[in-house]
């Protein structure tokens, strides 16, 4: 019941007119980042924080955390959605959760079936939407309470745990996604050390005591390393544009998606929870489940519904379970809810246990949002989903150079900085060429994030065990966290050896 | 995935794994109070960057090289575009924020695709002006004005 009330304050939070204003800024700017081909939602989400917090600038510290990260998780499932869009009408998927829609959406399209497969698309991620969100106001106390038992030692091991599970699923090599997760945690020991007050590798360079702003890491590797790939690789989808048609399903595609929906929903929340196996994964899983369970599998990749209702509703519901361990653990399990993460720190709130008793405010109030920022998407994108698809004509040769544009401001308009300039095309560069050669990037930017957290919990565990590092496998919880760790390791190490290499690829 | 490429940046992994690991050495072991100081963290993580960096490249030795034919990528276009990117980083100050943008887009935009300069001017002019307008006038934030000469 205390979570009925606690919800209800949520929505009064997100039913403020000027929150209104930014879940509805947000889903729109999310869903137009999601339909550009290139910008996908972690470089979406990185490219808005500045913005953010430019527009939140005025407000009281609390407030301001809350409408800030109501419109970042805003572009977040925005994003997710409008990345259906480009898979249905040109075959290329807007990012990777969306790869398997383009099997079924594209061919849909083809058939003049395009609008009504984009609309199952907005249901089923509403409907997903609705799921997650309900999964979170259940768990949401229950999780945070029994995180609240853990000591620095247990949450050492539980972010060694996590960090294992994203570079184990990250990307074609598992030493390649290690190396980026150890880099990310180096790179941020760059600085003051915040415990003992020593400057570490900072070489008397006054602008490197702060350490290296997540922000620019985040844009330059994401965004500018987006555009620059780009540009480099002249690509260009030859699909035609599909036609959209009517944009209201008929009734018998209606019966025939309602079950294939609920079932991506659930599976893609539950998914989401897990560390690191993200929406990419959710919506795989989600079609082949699907297509295993169908009476006429052989429609499958001629143009079913169920196979574009499935995996678009799993993936939102995914995004949505991702949110329970970034909330109440303080562990993101993908690359944007890293994002997110390091936005919500910028404002000096700390994801985690504590987050729902000391901040219910922004907790509960994105709670909330999401679930109208989930009503919003399905109102606008069933009328929009016409002028949504004229996004995609915007030609490269003004969309590139503008992005640059839009990271240098906003990069320079936080930090005020010529220095976080050039870190921001240095990482641009450095992002495209790790990228290209297999290197995930997302692994880098989760070290980056939780490197001082997992620093601080390892001293203060170590501190009170008086040096003694048994302290991590003496205590039951933190050895068990280990375990797991190492045993995840293990089990995907054995399966790619045994499958051949490159069996197991996932993107974030 | 270029072999020659894992090599290389195997190595360099290795040789920033070690730097971090010599470097931490150095760190004076002033955490008062506290066995753990502030060097074995990146000491550690060092190490094991190494380790893998070392692990990666023994593996480039097992697989073999992938022969990929991607189309030649566009290095003028890139080069060009990159060097206008850094003067505008470099320029952003000194001539101010509508002035570098306005010129780094112009430059940009051309690179891109030539002609249509009519369009060129007023998406680069407005871009630059709009953003100045909209983050200095209304929303109070600072961005390099225009250069003093110009500015009177």
């Amino acid at each position: 019941m205390e979570t009925l009330a606690y919800l209800l304050k949520g929505f009064q939070t997100a039913l403020e007119w000027h929150n209104l204003l930014f879940a509805f800024v947000g889903v729109l700017i999310g869903t137009a980042v999601g339909v550009l081909p290139g910008i996908g939602p972690m470089s979406g989400v990185a490219l808005l924080i500045p913005l953010t917090a430019t527009m939140t600038a005025g407000a009281q510290p609390e407030e301001a955390a809350a409408s800030a990260i109501i419109l970042l998780a805003g572009v977040y499932y925005g994003a997710m959605y409008g990345g259906s869009t480009t898979s249905i009408l040109l075959n290329t998927p807007g990012e990777s959760s969306s790869v398997v829609t383009t099997l079924d959406g594209y061919q849909l399209a083809r058939q003049g079936r395009a609008g009504a497969a984009l609309a199952i698309a907005a249901i089923g991620s509403f409907v997903a939407g609705v799921v997650s969100l309900v999964g979170l106001v259940f768990l949401a106390r229950p999780l945070s309470d029994l995180a609240l038992s853990f000591g620095p030692a247990d949450y050492f091991s539980l972010m060694v745990l996590g960090l294992c599970a994203v570079s184990g699923l990250a990307g074609k090599s598992m030493t390649k996604a290690l190396i980026m997760t150890v880099m990310g945690l180096l790179l941020s020991t760059i600085g003051m050390d915040n415990v003992s007050g020593v400057a570490r590798f900072t070489y008397d360079i006054p602008v490197l005591y702060q350490g290296l702003e997540f922000l620019t890491v985040a844009v330059g590797l994401f965004a500018m390393g987006e555009v620059f790939r780009a540009i480099l690789e002249r690509e260009r989808g030859e699909s035609p544009v599909g036609r959209i048609g009517k944009v209201m399903p008929t009734r018998q595609e209606l019966g025939q998606s309602a079950m294939p929906i609920m079932r991506g929903s659930l599976l893609g929340f539950l998914i989401g929870v897990l560390p690191g196996a993200g929406a990419t994964l959710a919506s795989f899983f989600a079609y082949v489940l699907e297509k295993k369970w169908s009476k006429h599998p052989e429609k499958f990749g001629r143009g079913a519904i169920e196979g574009v209702a499935a995996p678009e509703s799993a993936n939102n519901g995914a995004s949505g379970g991702a949110m329970i361990p970034l909330l109440t653990l303080g562990i993101p399990g993908s690359g944007t809810t890293a994002i997110l993460m390091g936005a919500l720190i910028m404002y000096n709130i700390q994801p985690g246990p504590l987050l729902f008793s000391e901040h219910p405010q922004v907790a509960w109030g994105l709670i909330a949002s999401m679930f109208i920022g989930n009503v919003m998407l399905l109102v606008l994108n069933m009328p929009l989903v016409k002028l949504f698809a004229k996004i995609i004509e915007t030609p490269p040769k003004y969309l590139l150079p503008l992005i640059i544009a839009i990271s240098v401001f906003g990069v320079y308009a936080v930090q005020v900085n010529i220095f976080d300039v050039f870190l921001l095309i240095v990482c641009g560069v450095i992002g495209y060429v790790l990228s290209r050669n297999d290197f995930p990037l997302a692994p880098l930017v989760l070290g980056l994030v939780l490197g001082p957290m997992i620093e601080n919990n390892m001293r203060r565990a170590l501190t009170a065990s008086n040096g003694d590092w048994t302290v991590f496998v003496a205590k039951p919880m933190s050895l068990c966290f280990l375990l797991v760790a190492v045993l995840w390791i293990t089990v995907v190490l054995w399966r790619k050896r045994s499958r051949g290499k490159g069996e197991v690829s996932v993107k974030f | 995935m270029s072999k020659k490429f894992d090599r290389a940046a195997a190595i360099v992994f290795i040789l920033i794994g070690v730097v971090f690991v010599a470097e931490s050495r150095r760190i004076a072991d002033t955490a008062y109070g506290s066995v753990v100081g502030p060097d074995i963290f990146p000491m550690i993580l060092g190490g094991v960057l190494a380790l893998l960096g070392l692990r990666l490249l023994m593996e480039t030795f097992r697989y073999p090289d992938q022969l990929e034919k991607k189309e030649r990528p566009d290095v003028k276009r890139f080069a060009v575009i990159l060097a206008a990117t850094i003067l505008y980083g470099a320029l952003l100050e000194t001539l101010g924020y509508i002035l570098s943008t306005f010129l780094f887009l112009v430059v940009a935009f051309q690179t891109m695709e030539r002609g249509s300069w009519g369009k060129t001017f007023l998406i680069s002019g407005a871009f630059s002006v709009g953003v100045y307008g909209l983050f200095v006038m209304v929303l109070e934030g600072t961005l390099p004005g225009l250069p003093f000469w110009l500015s009177g």
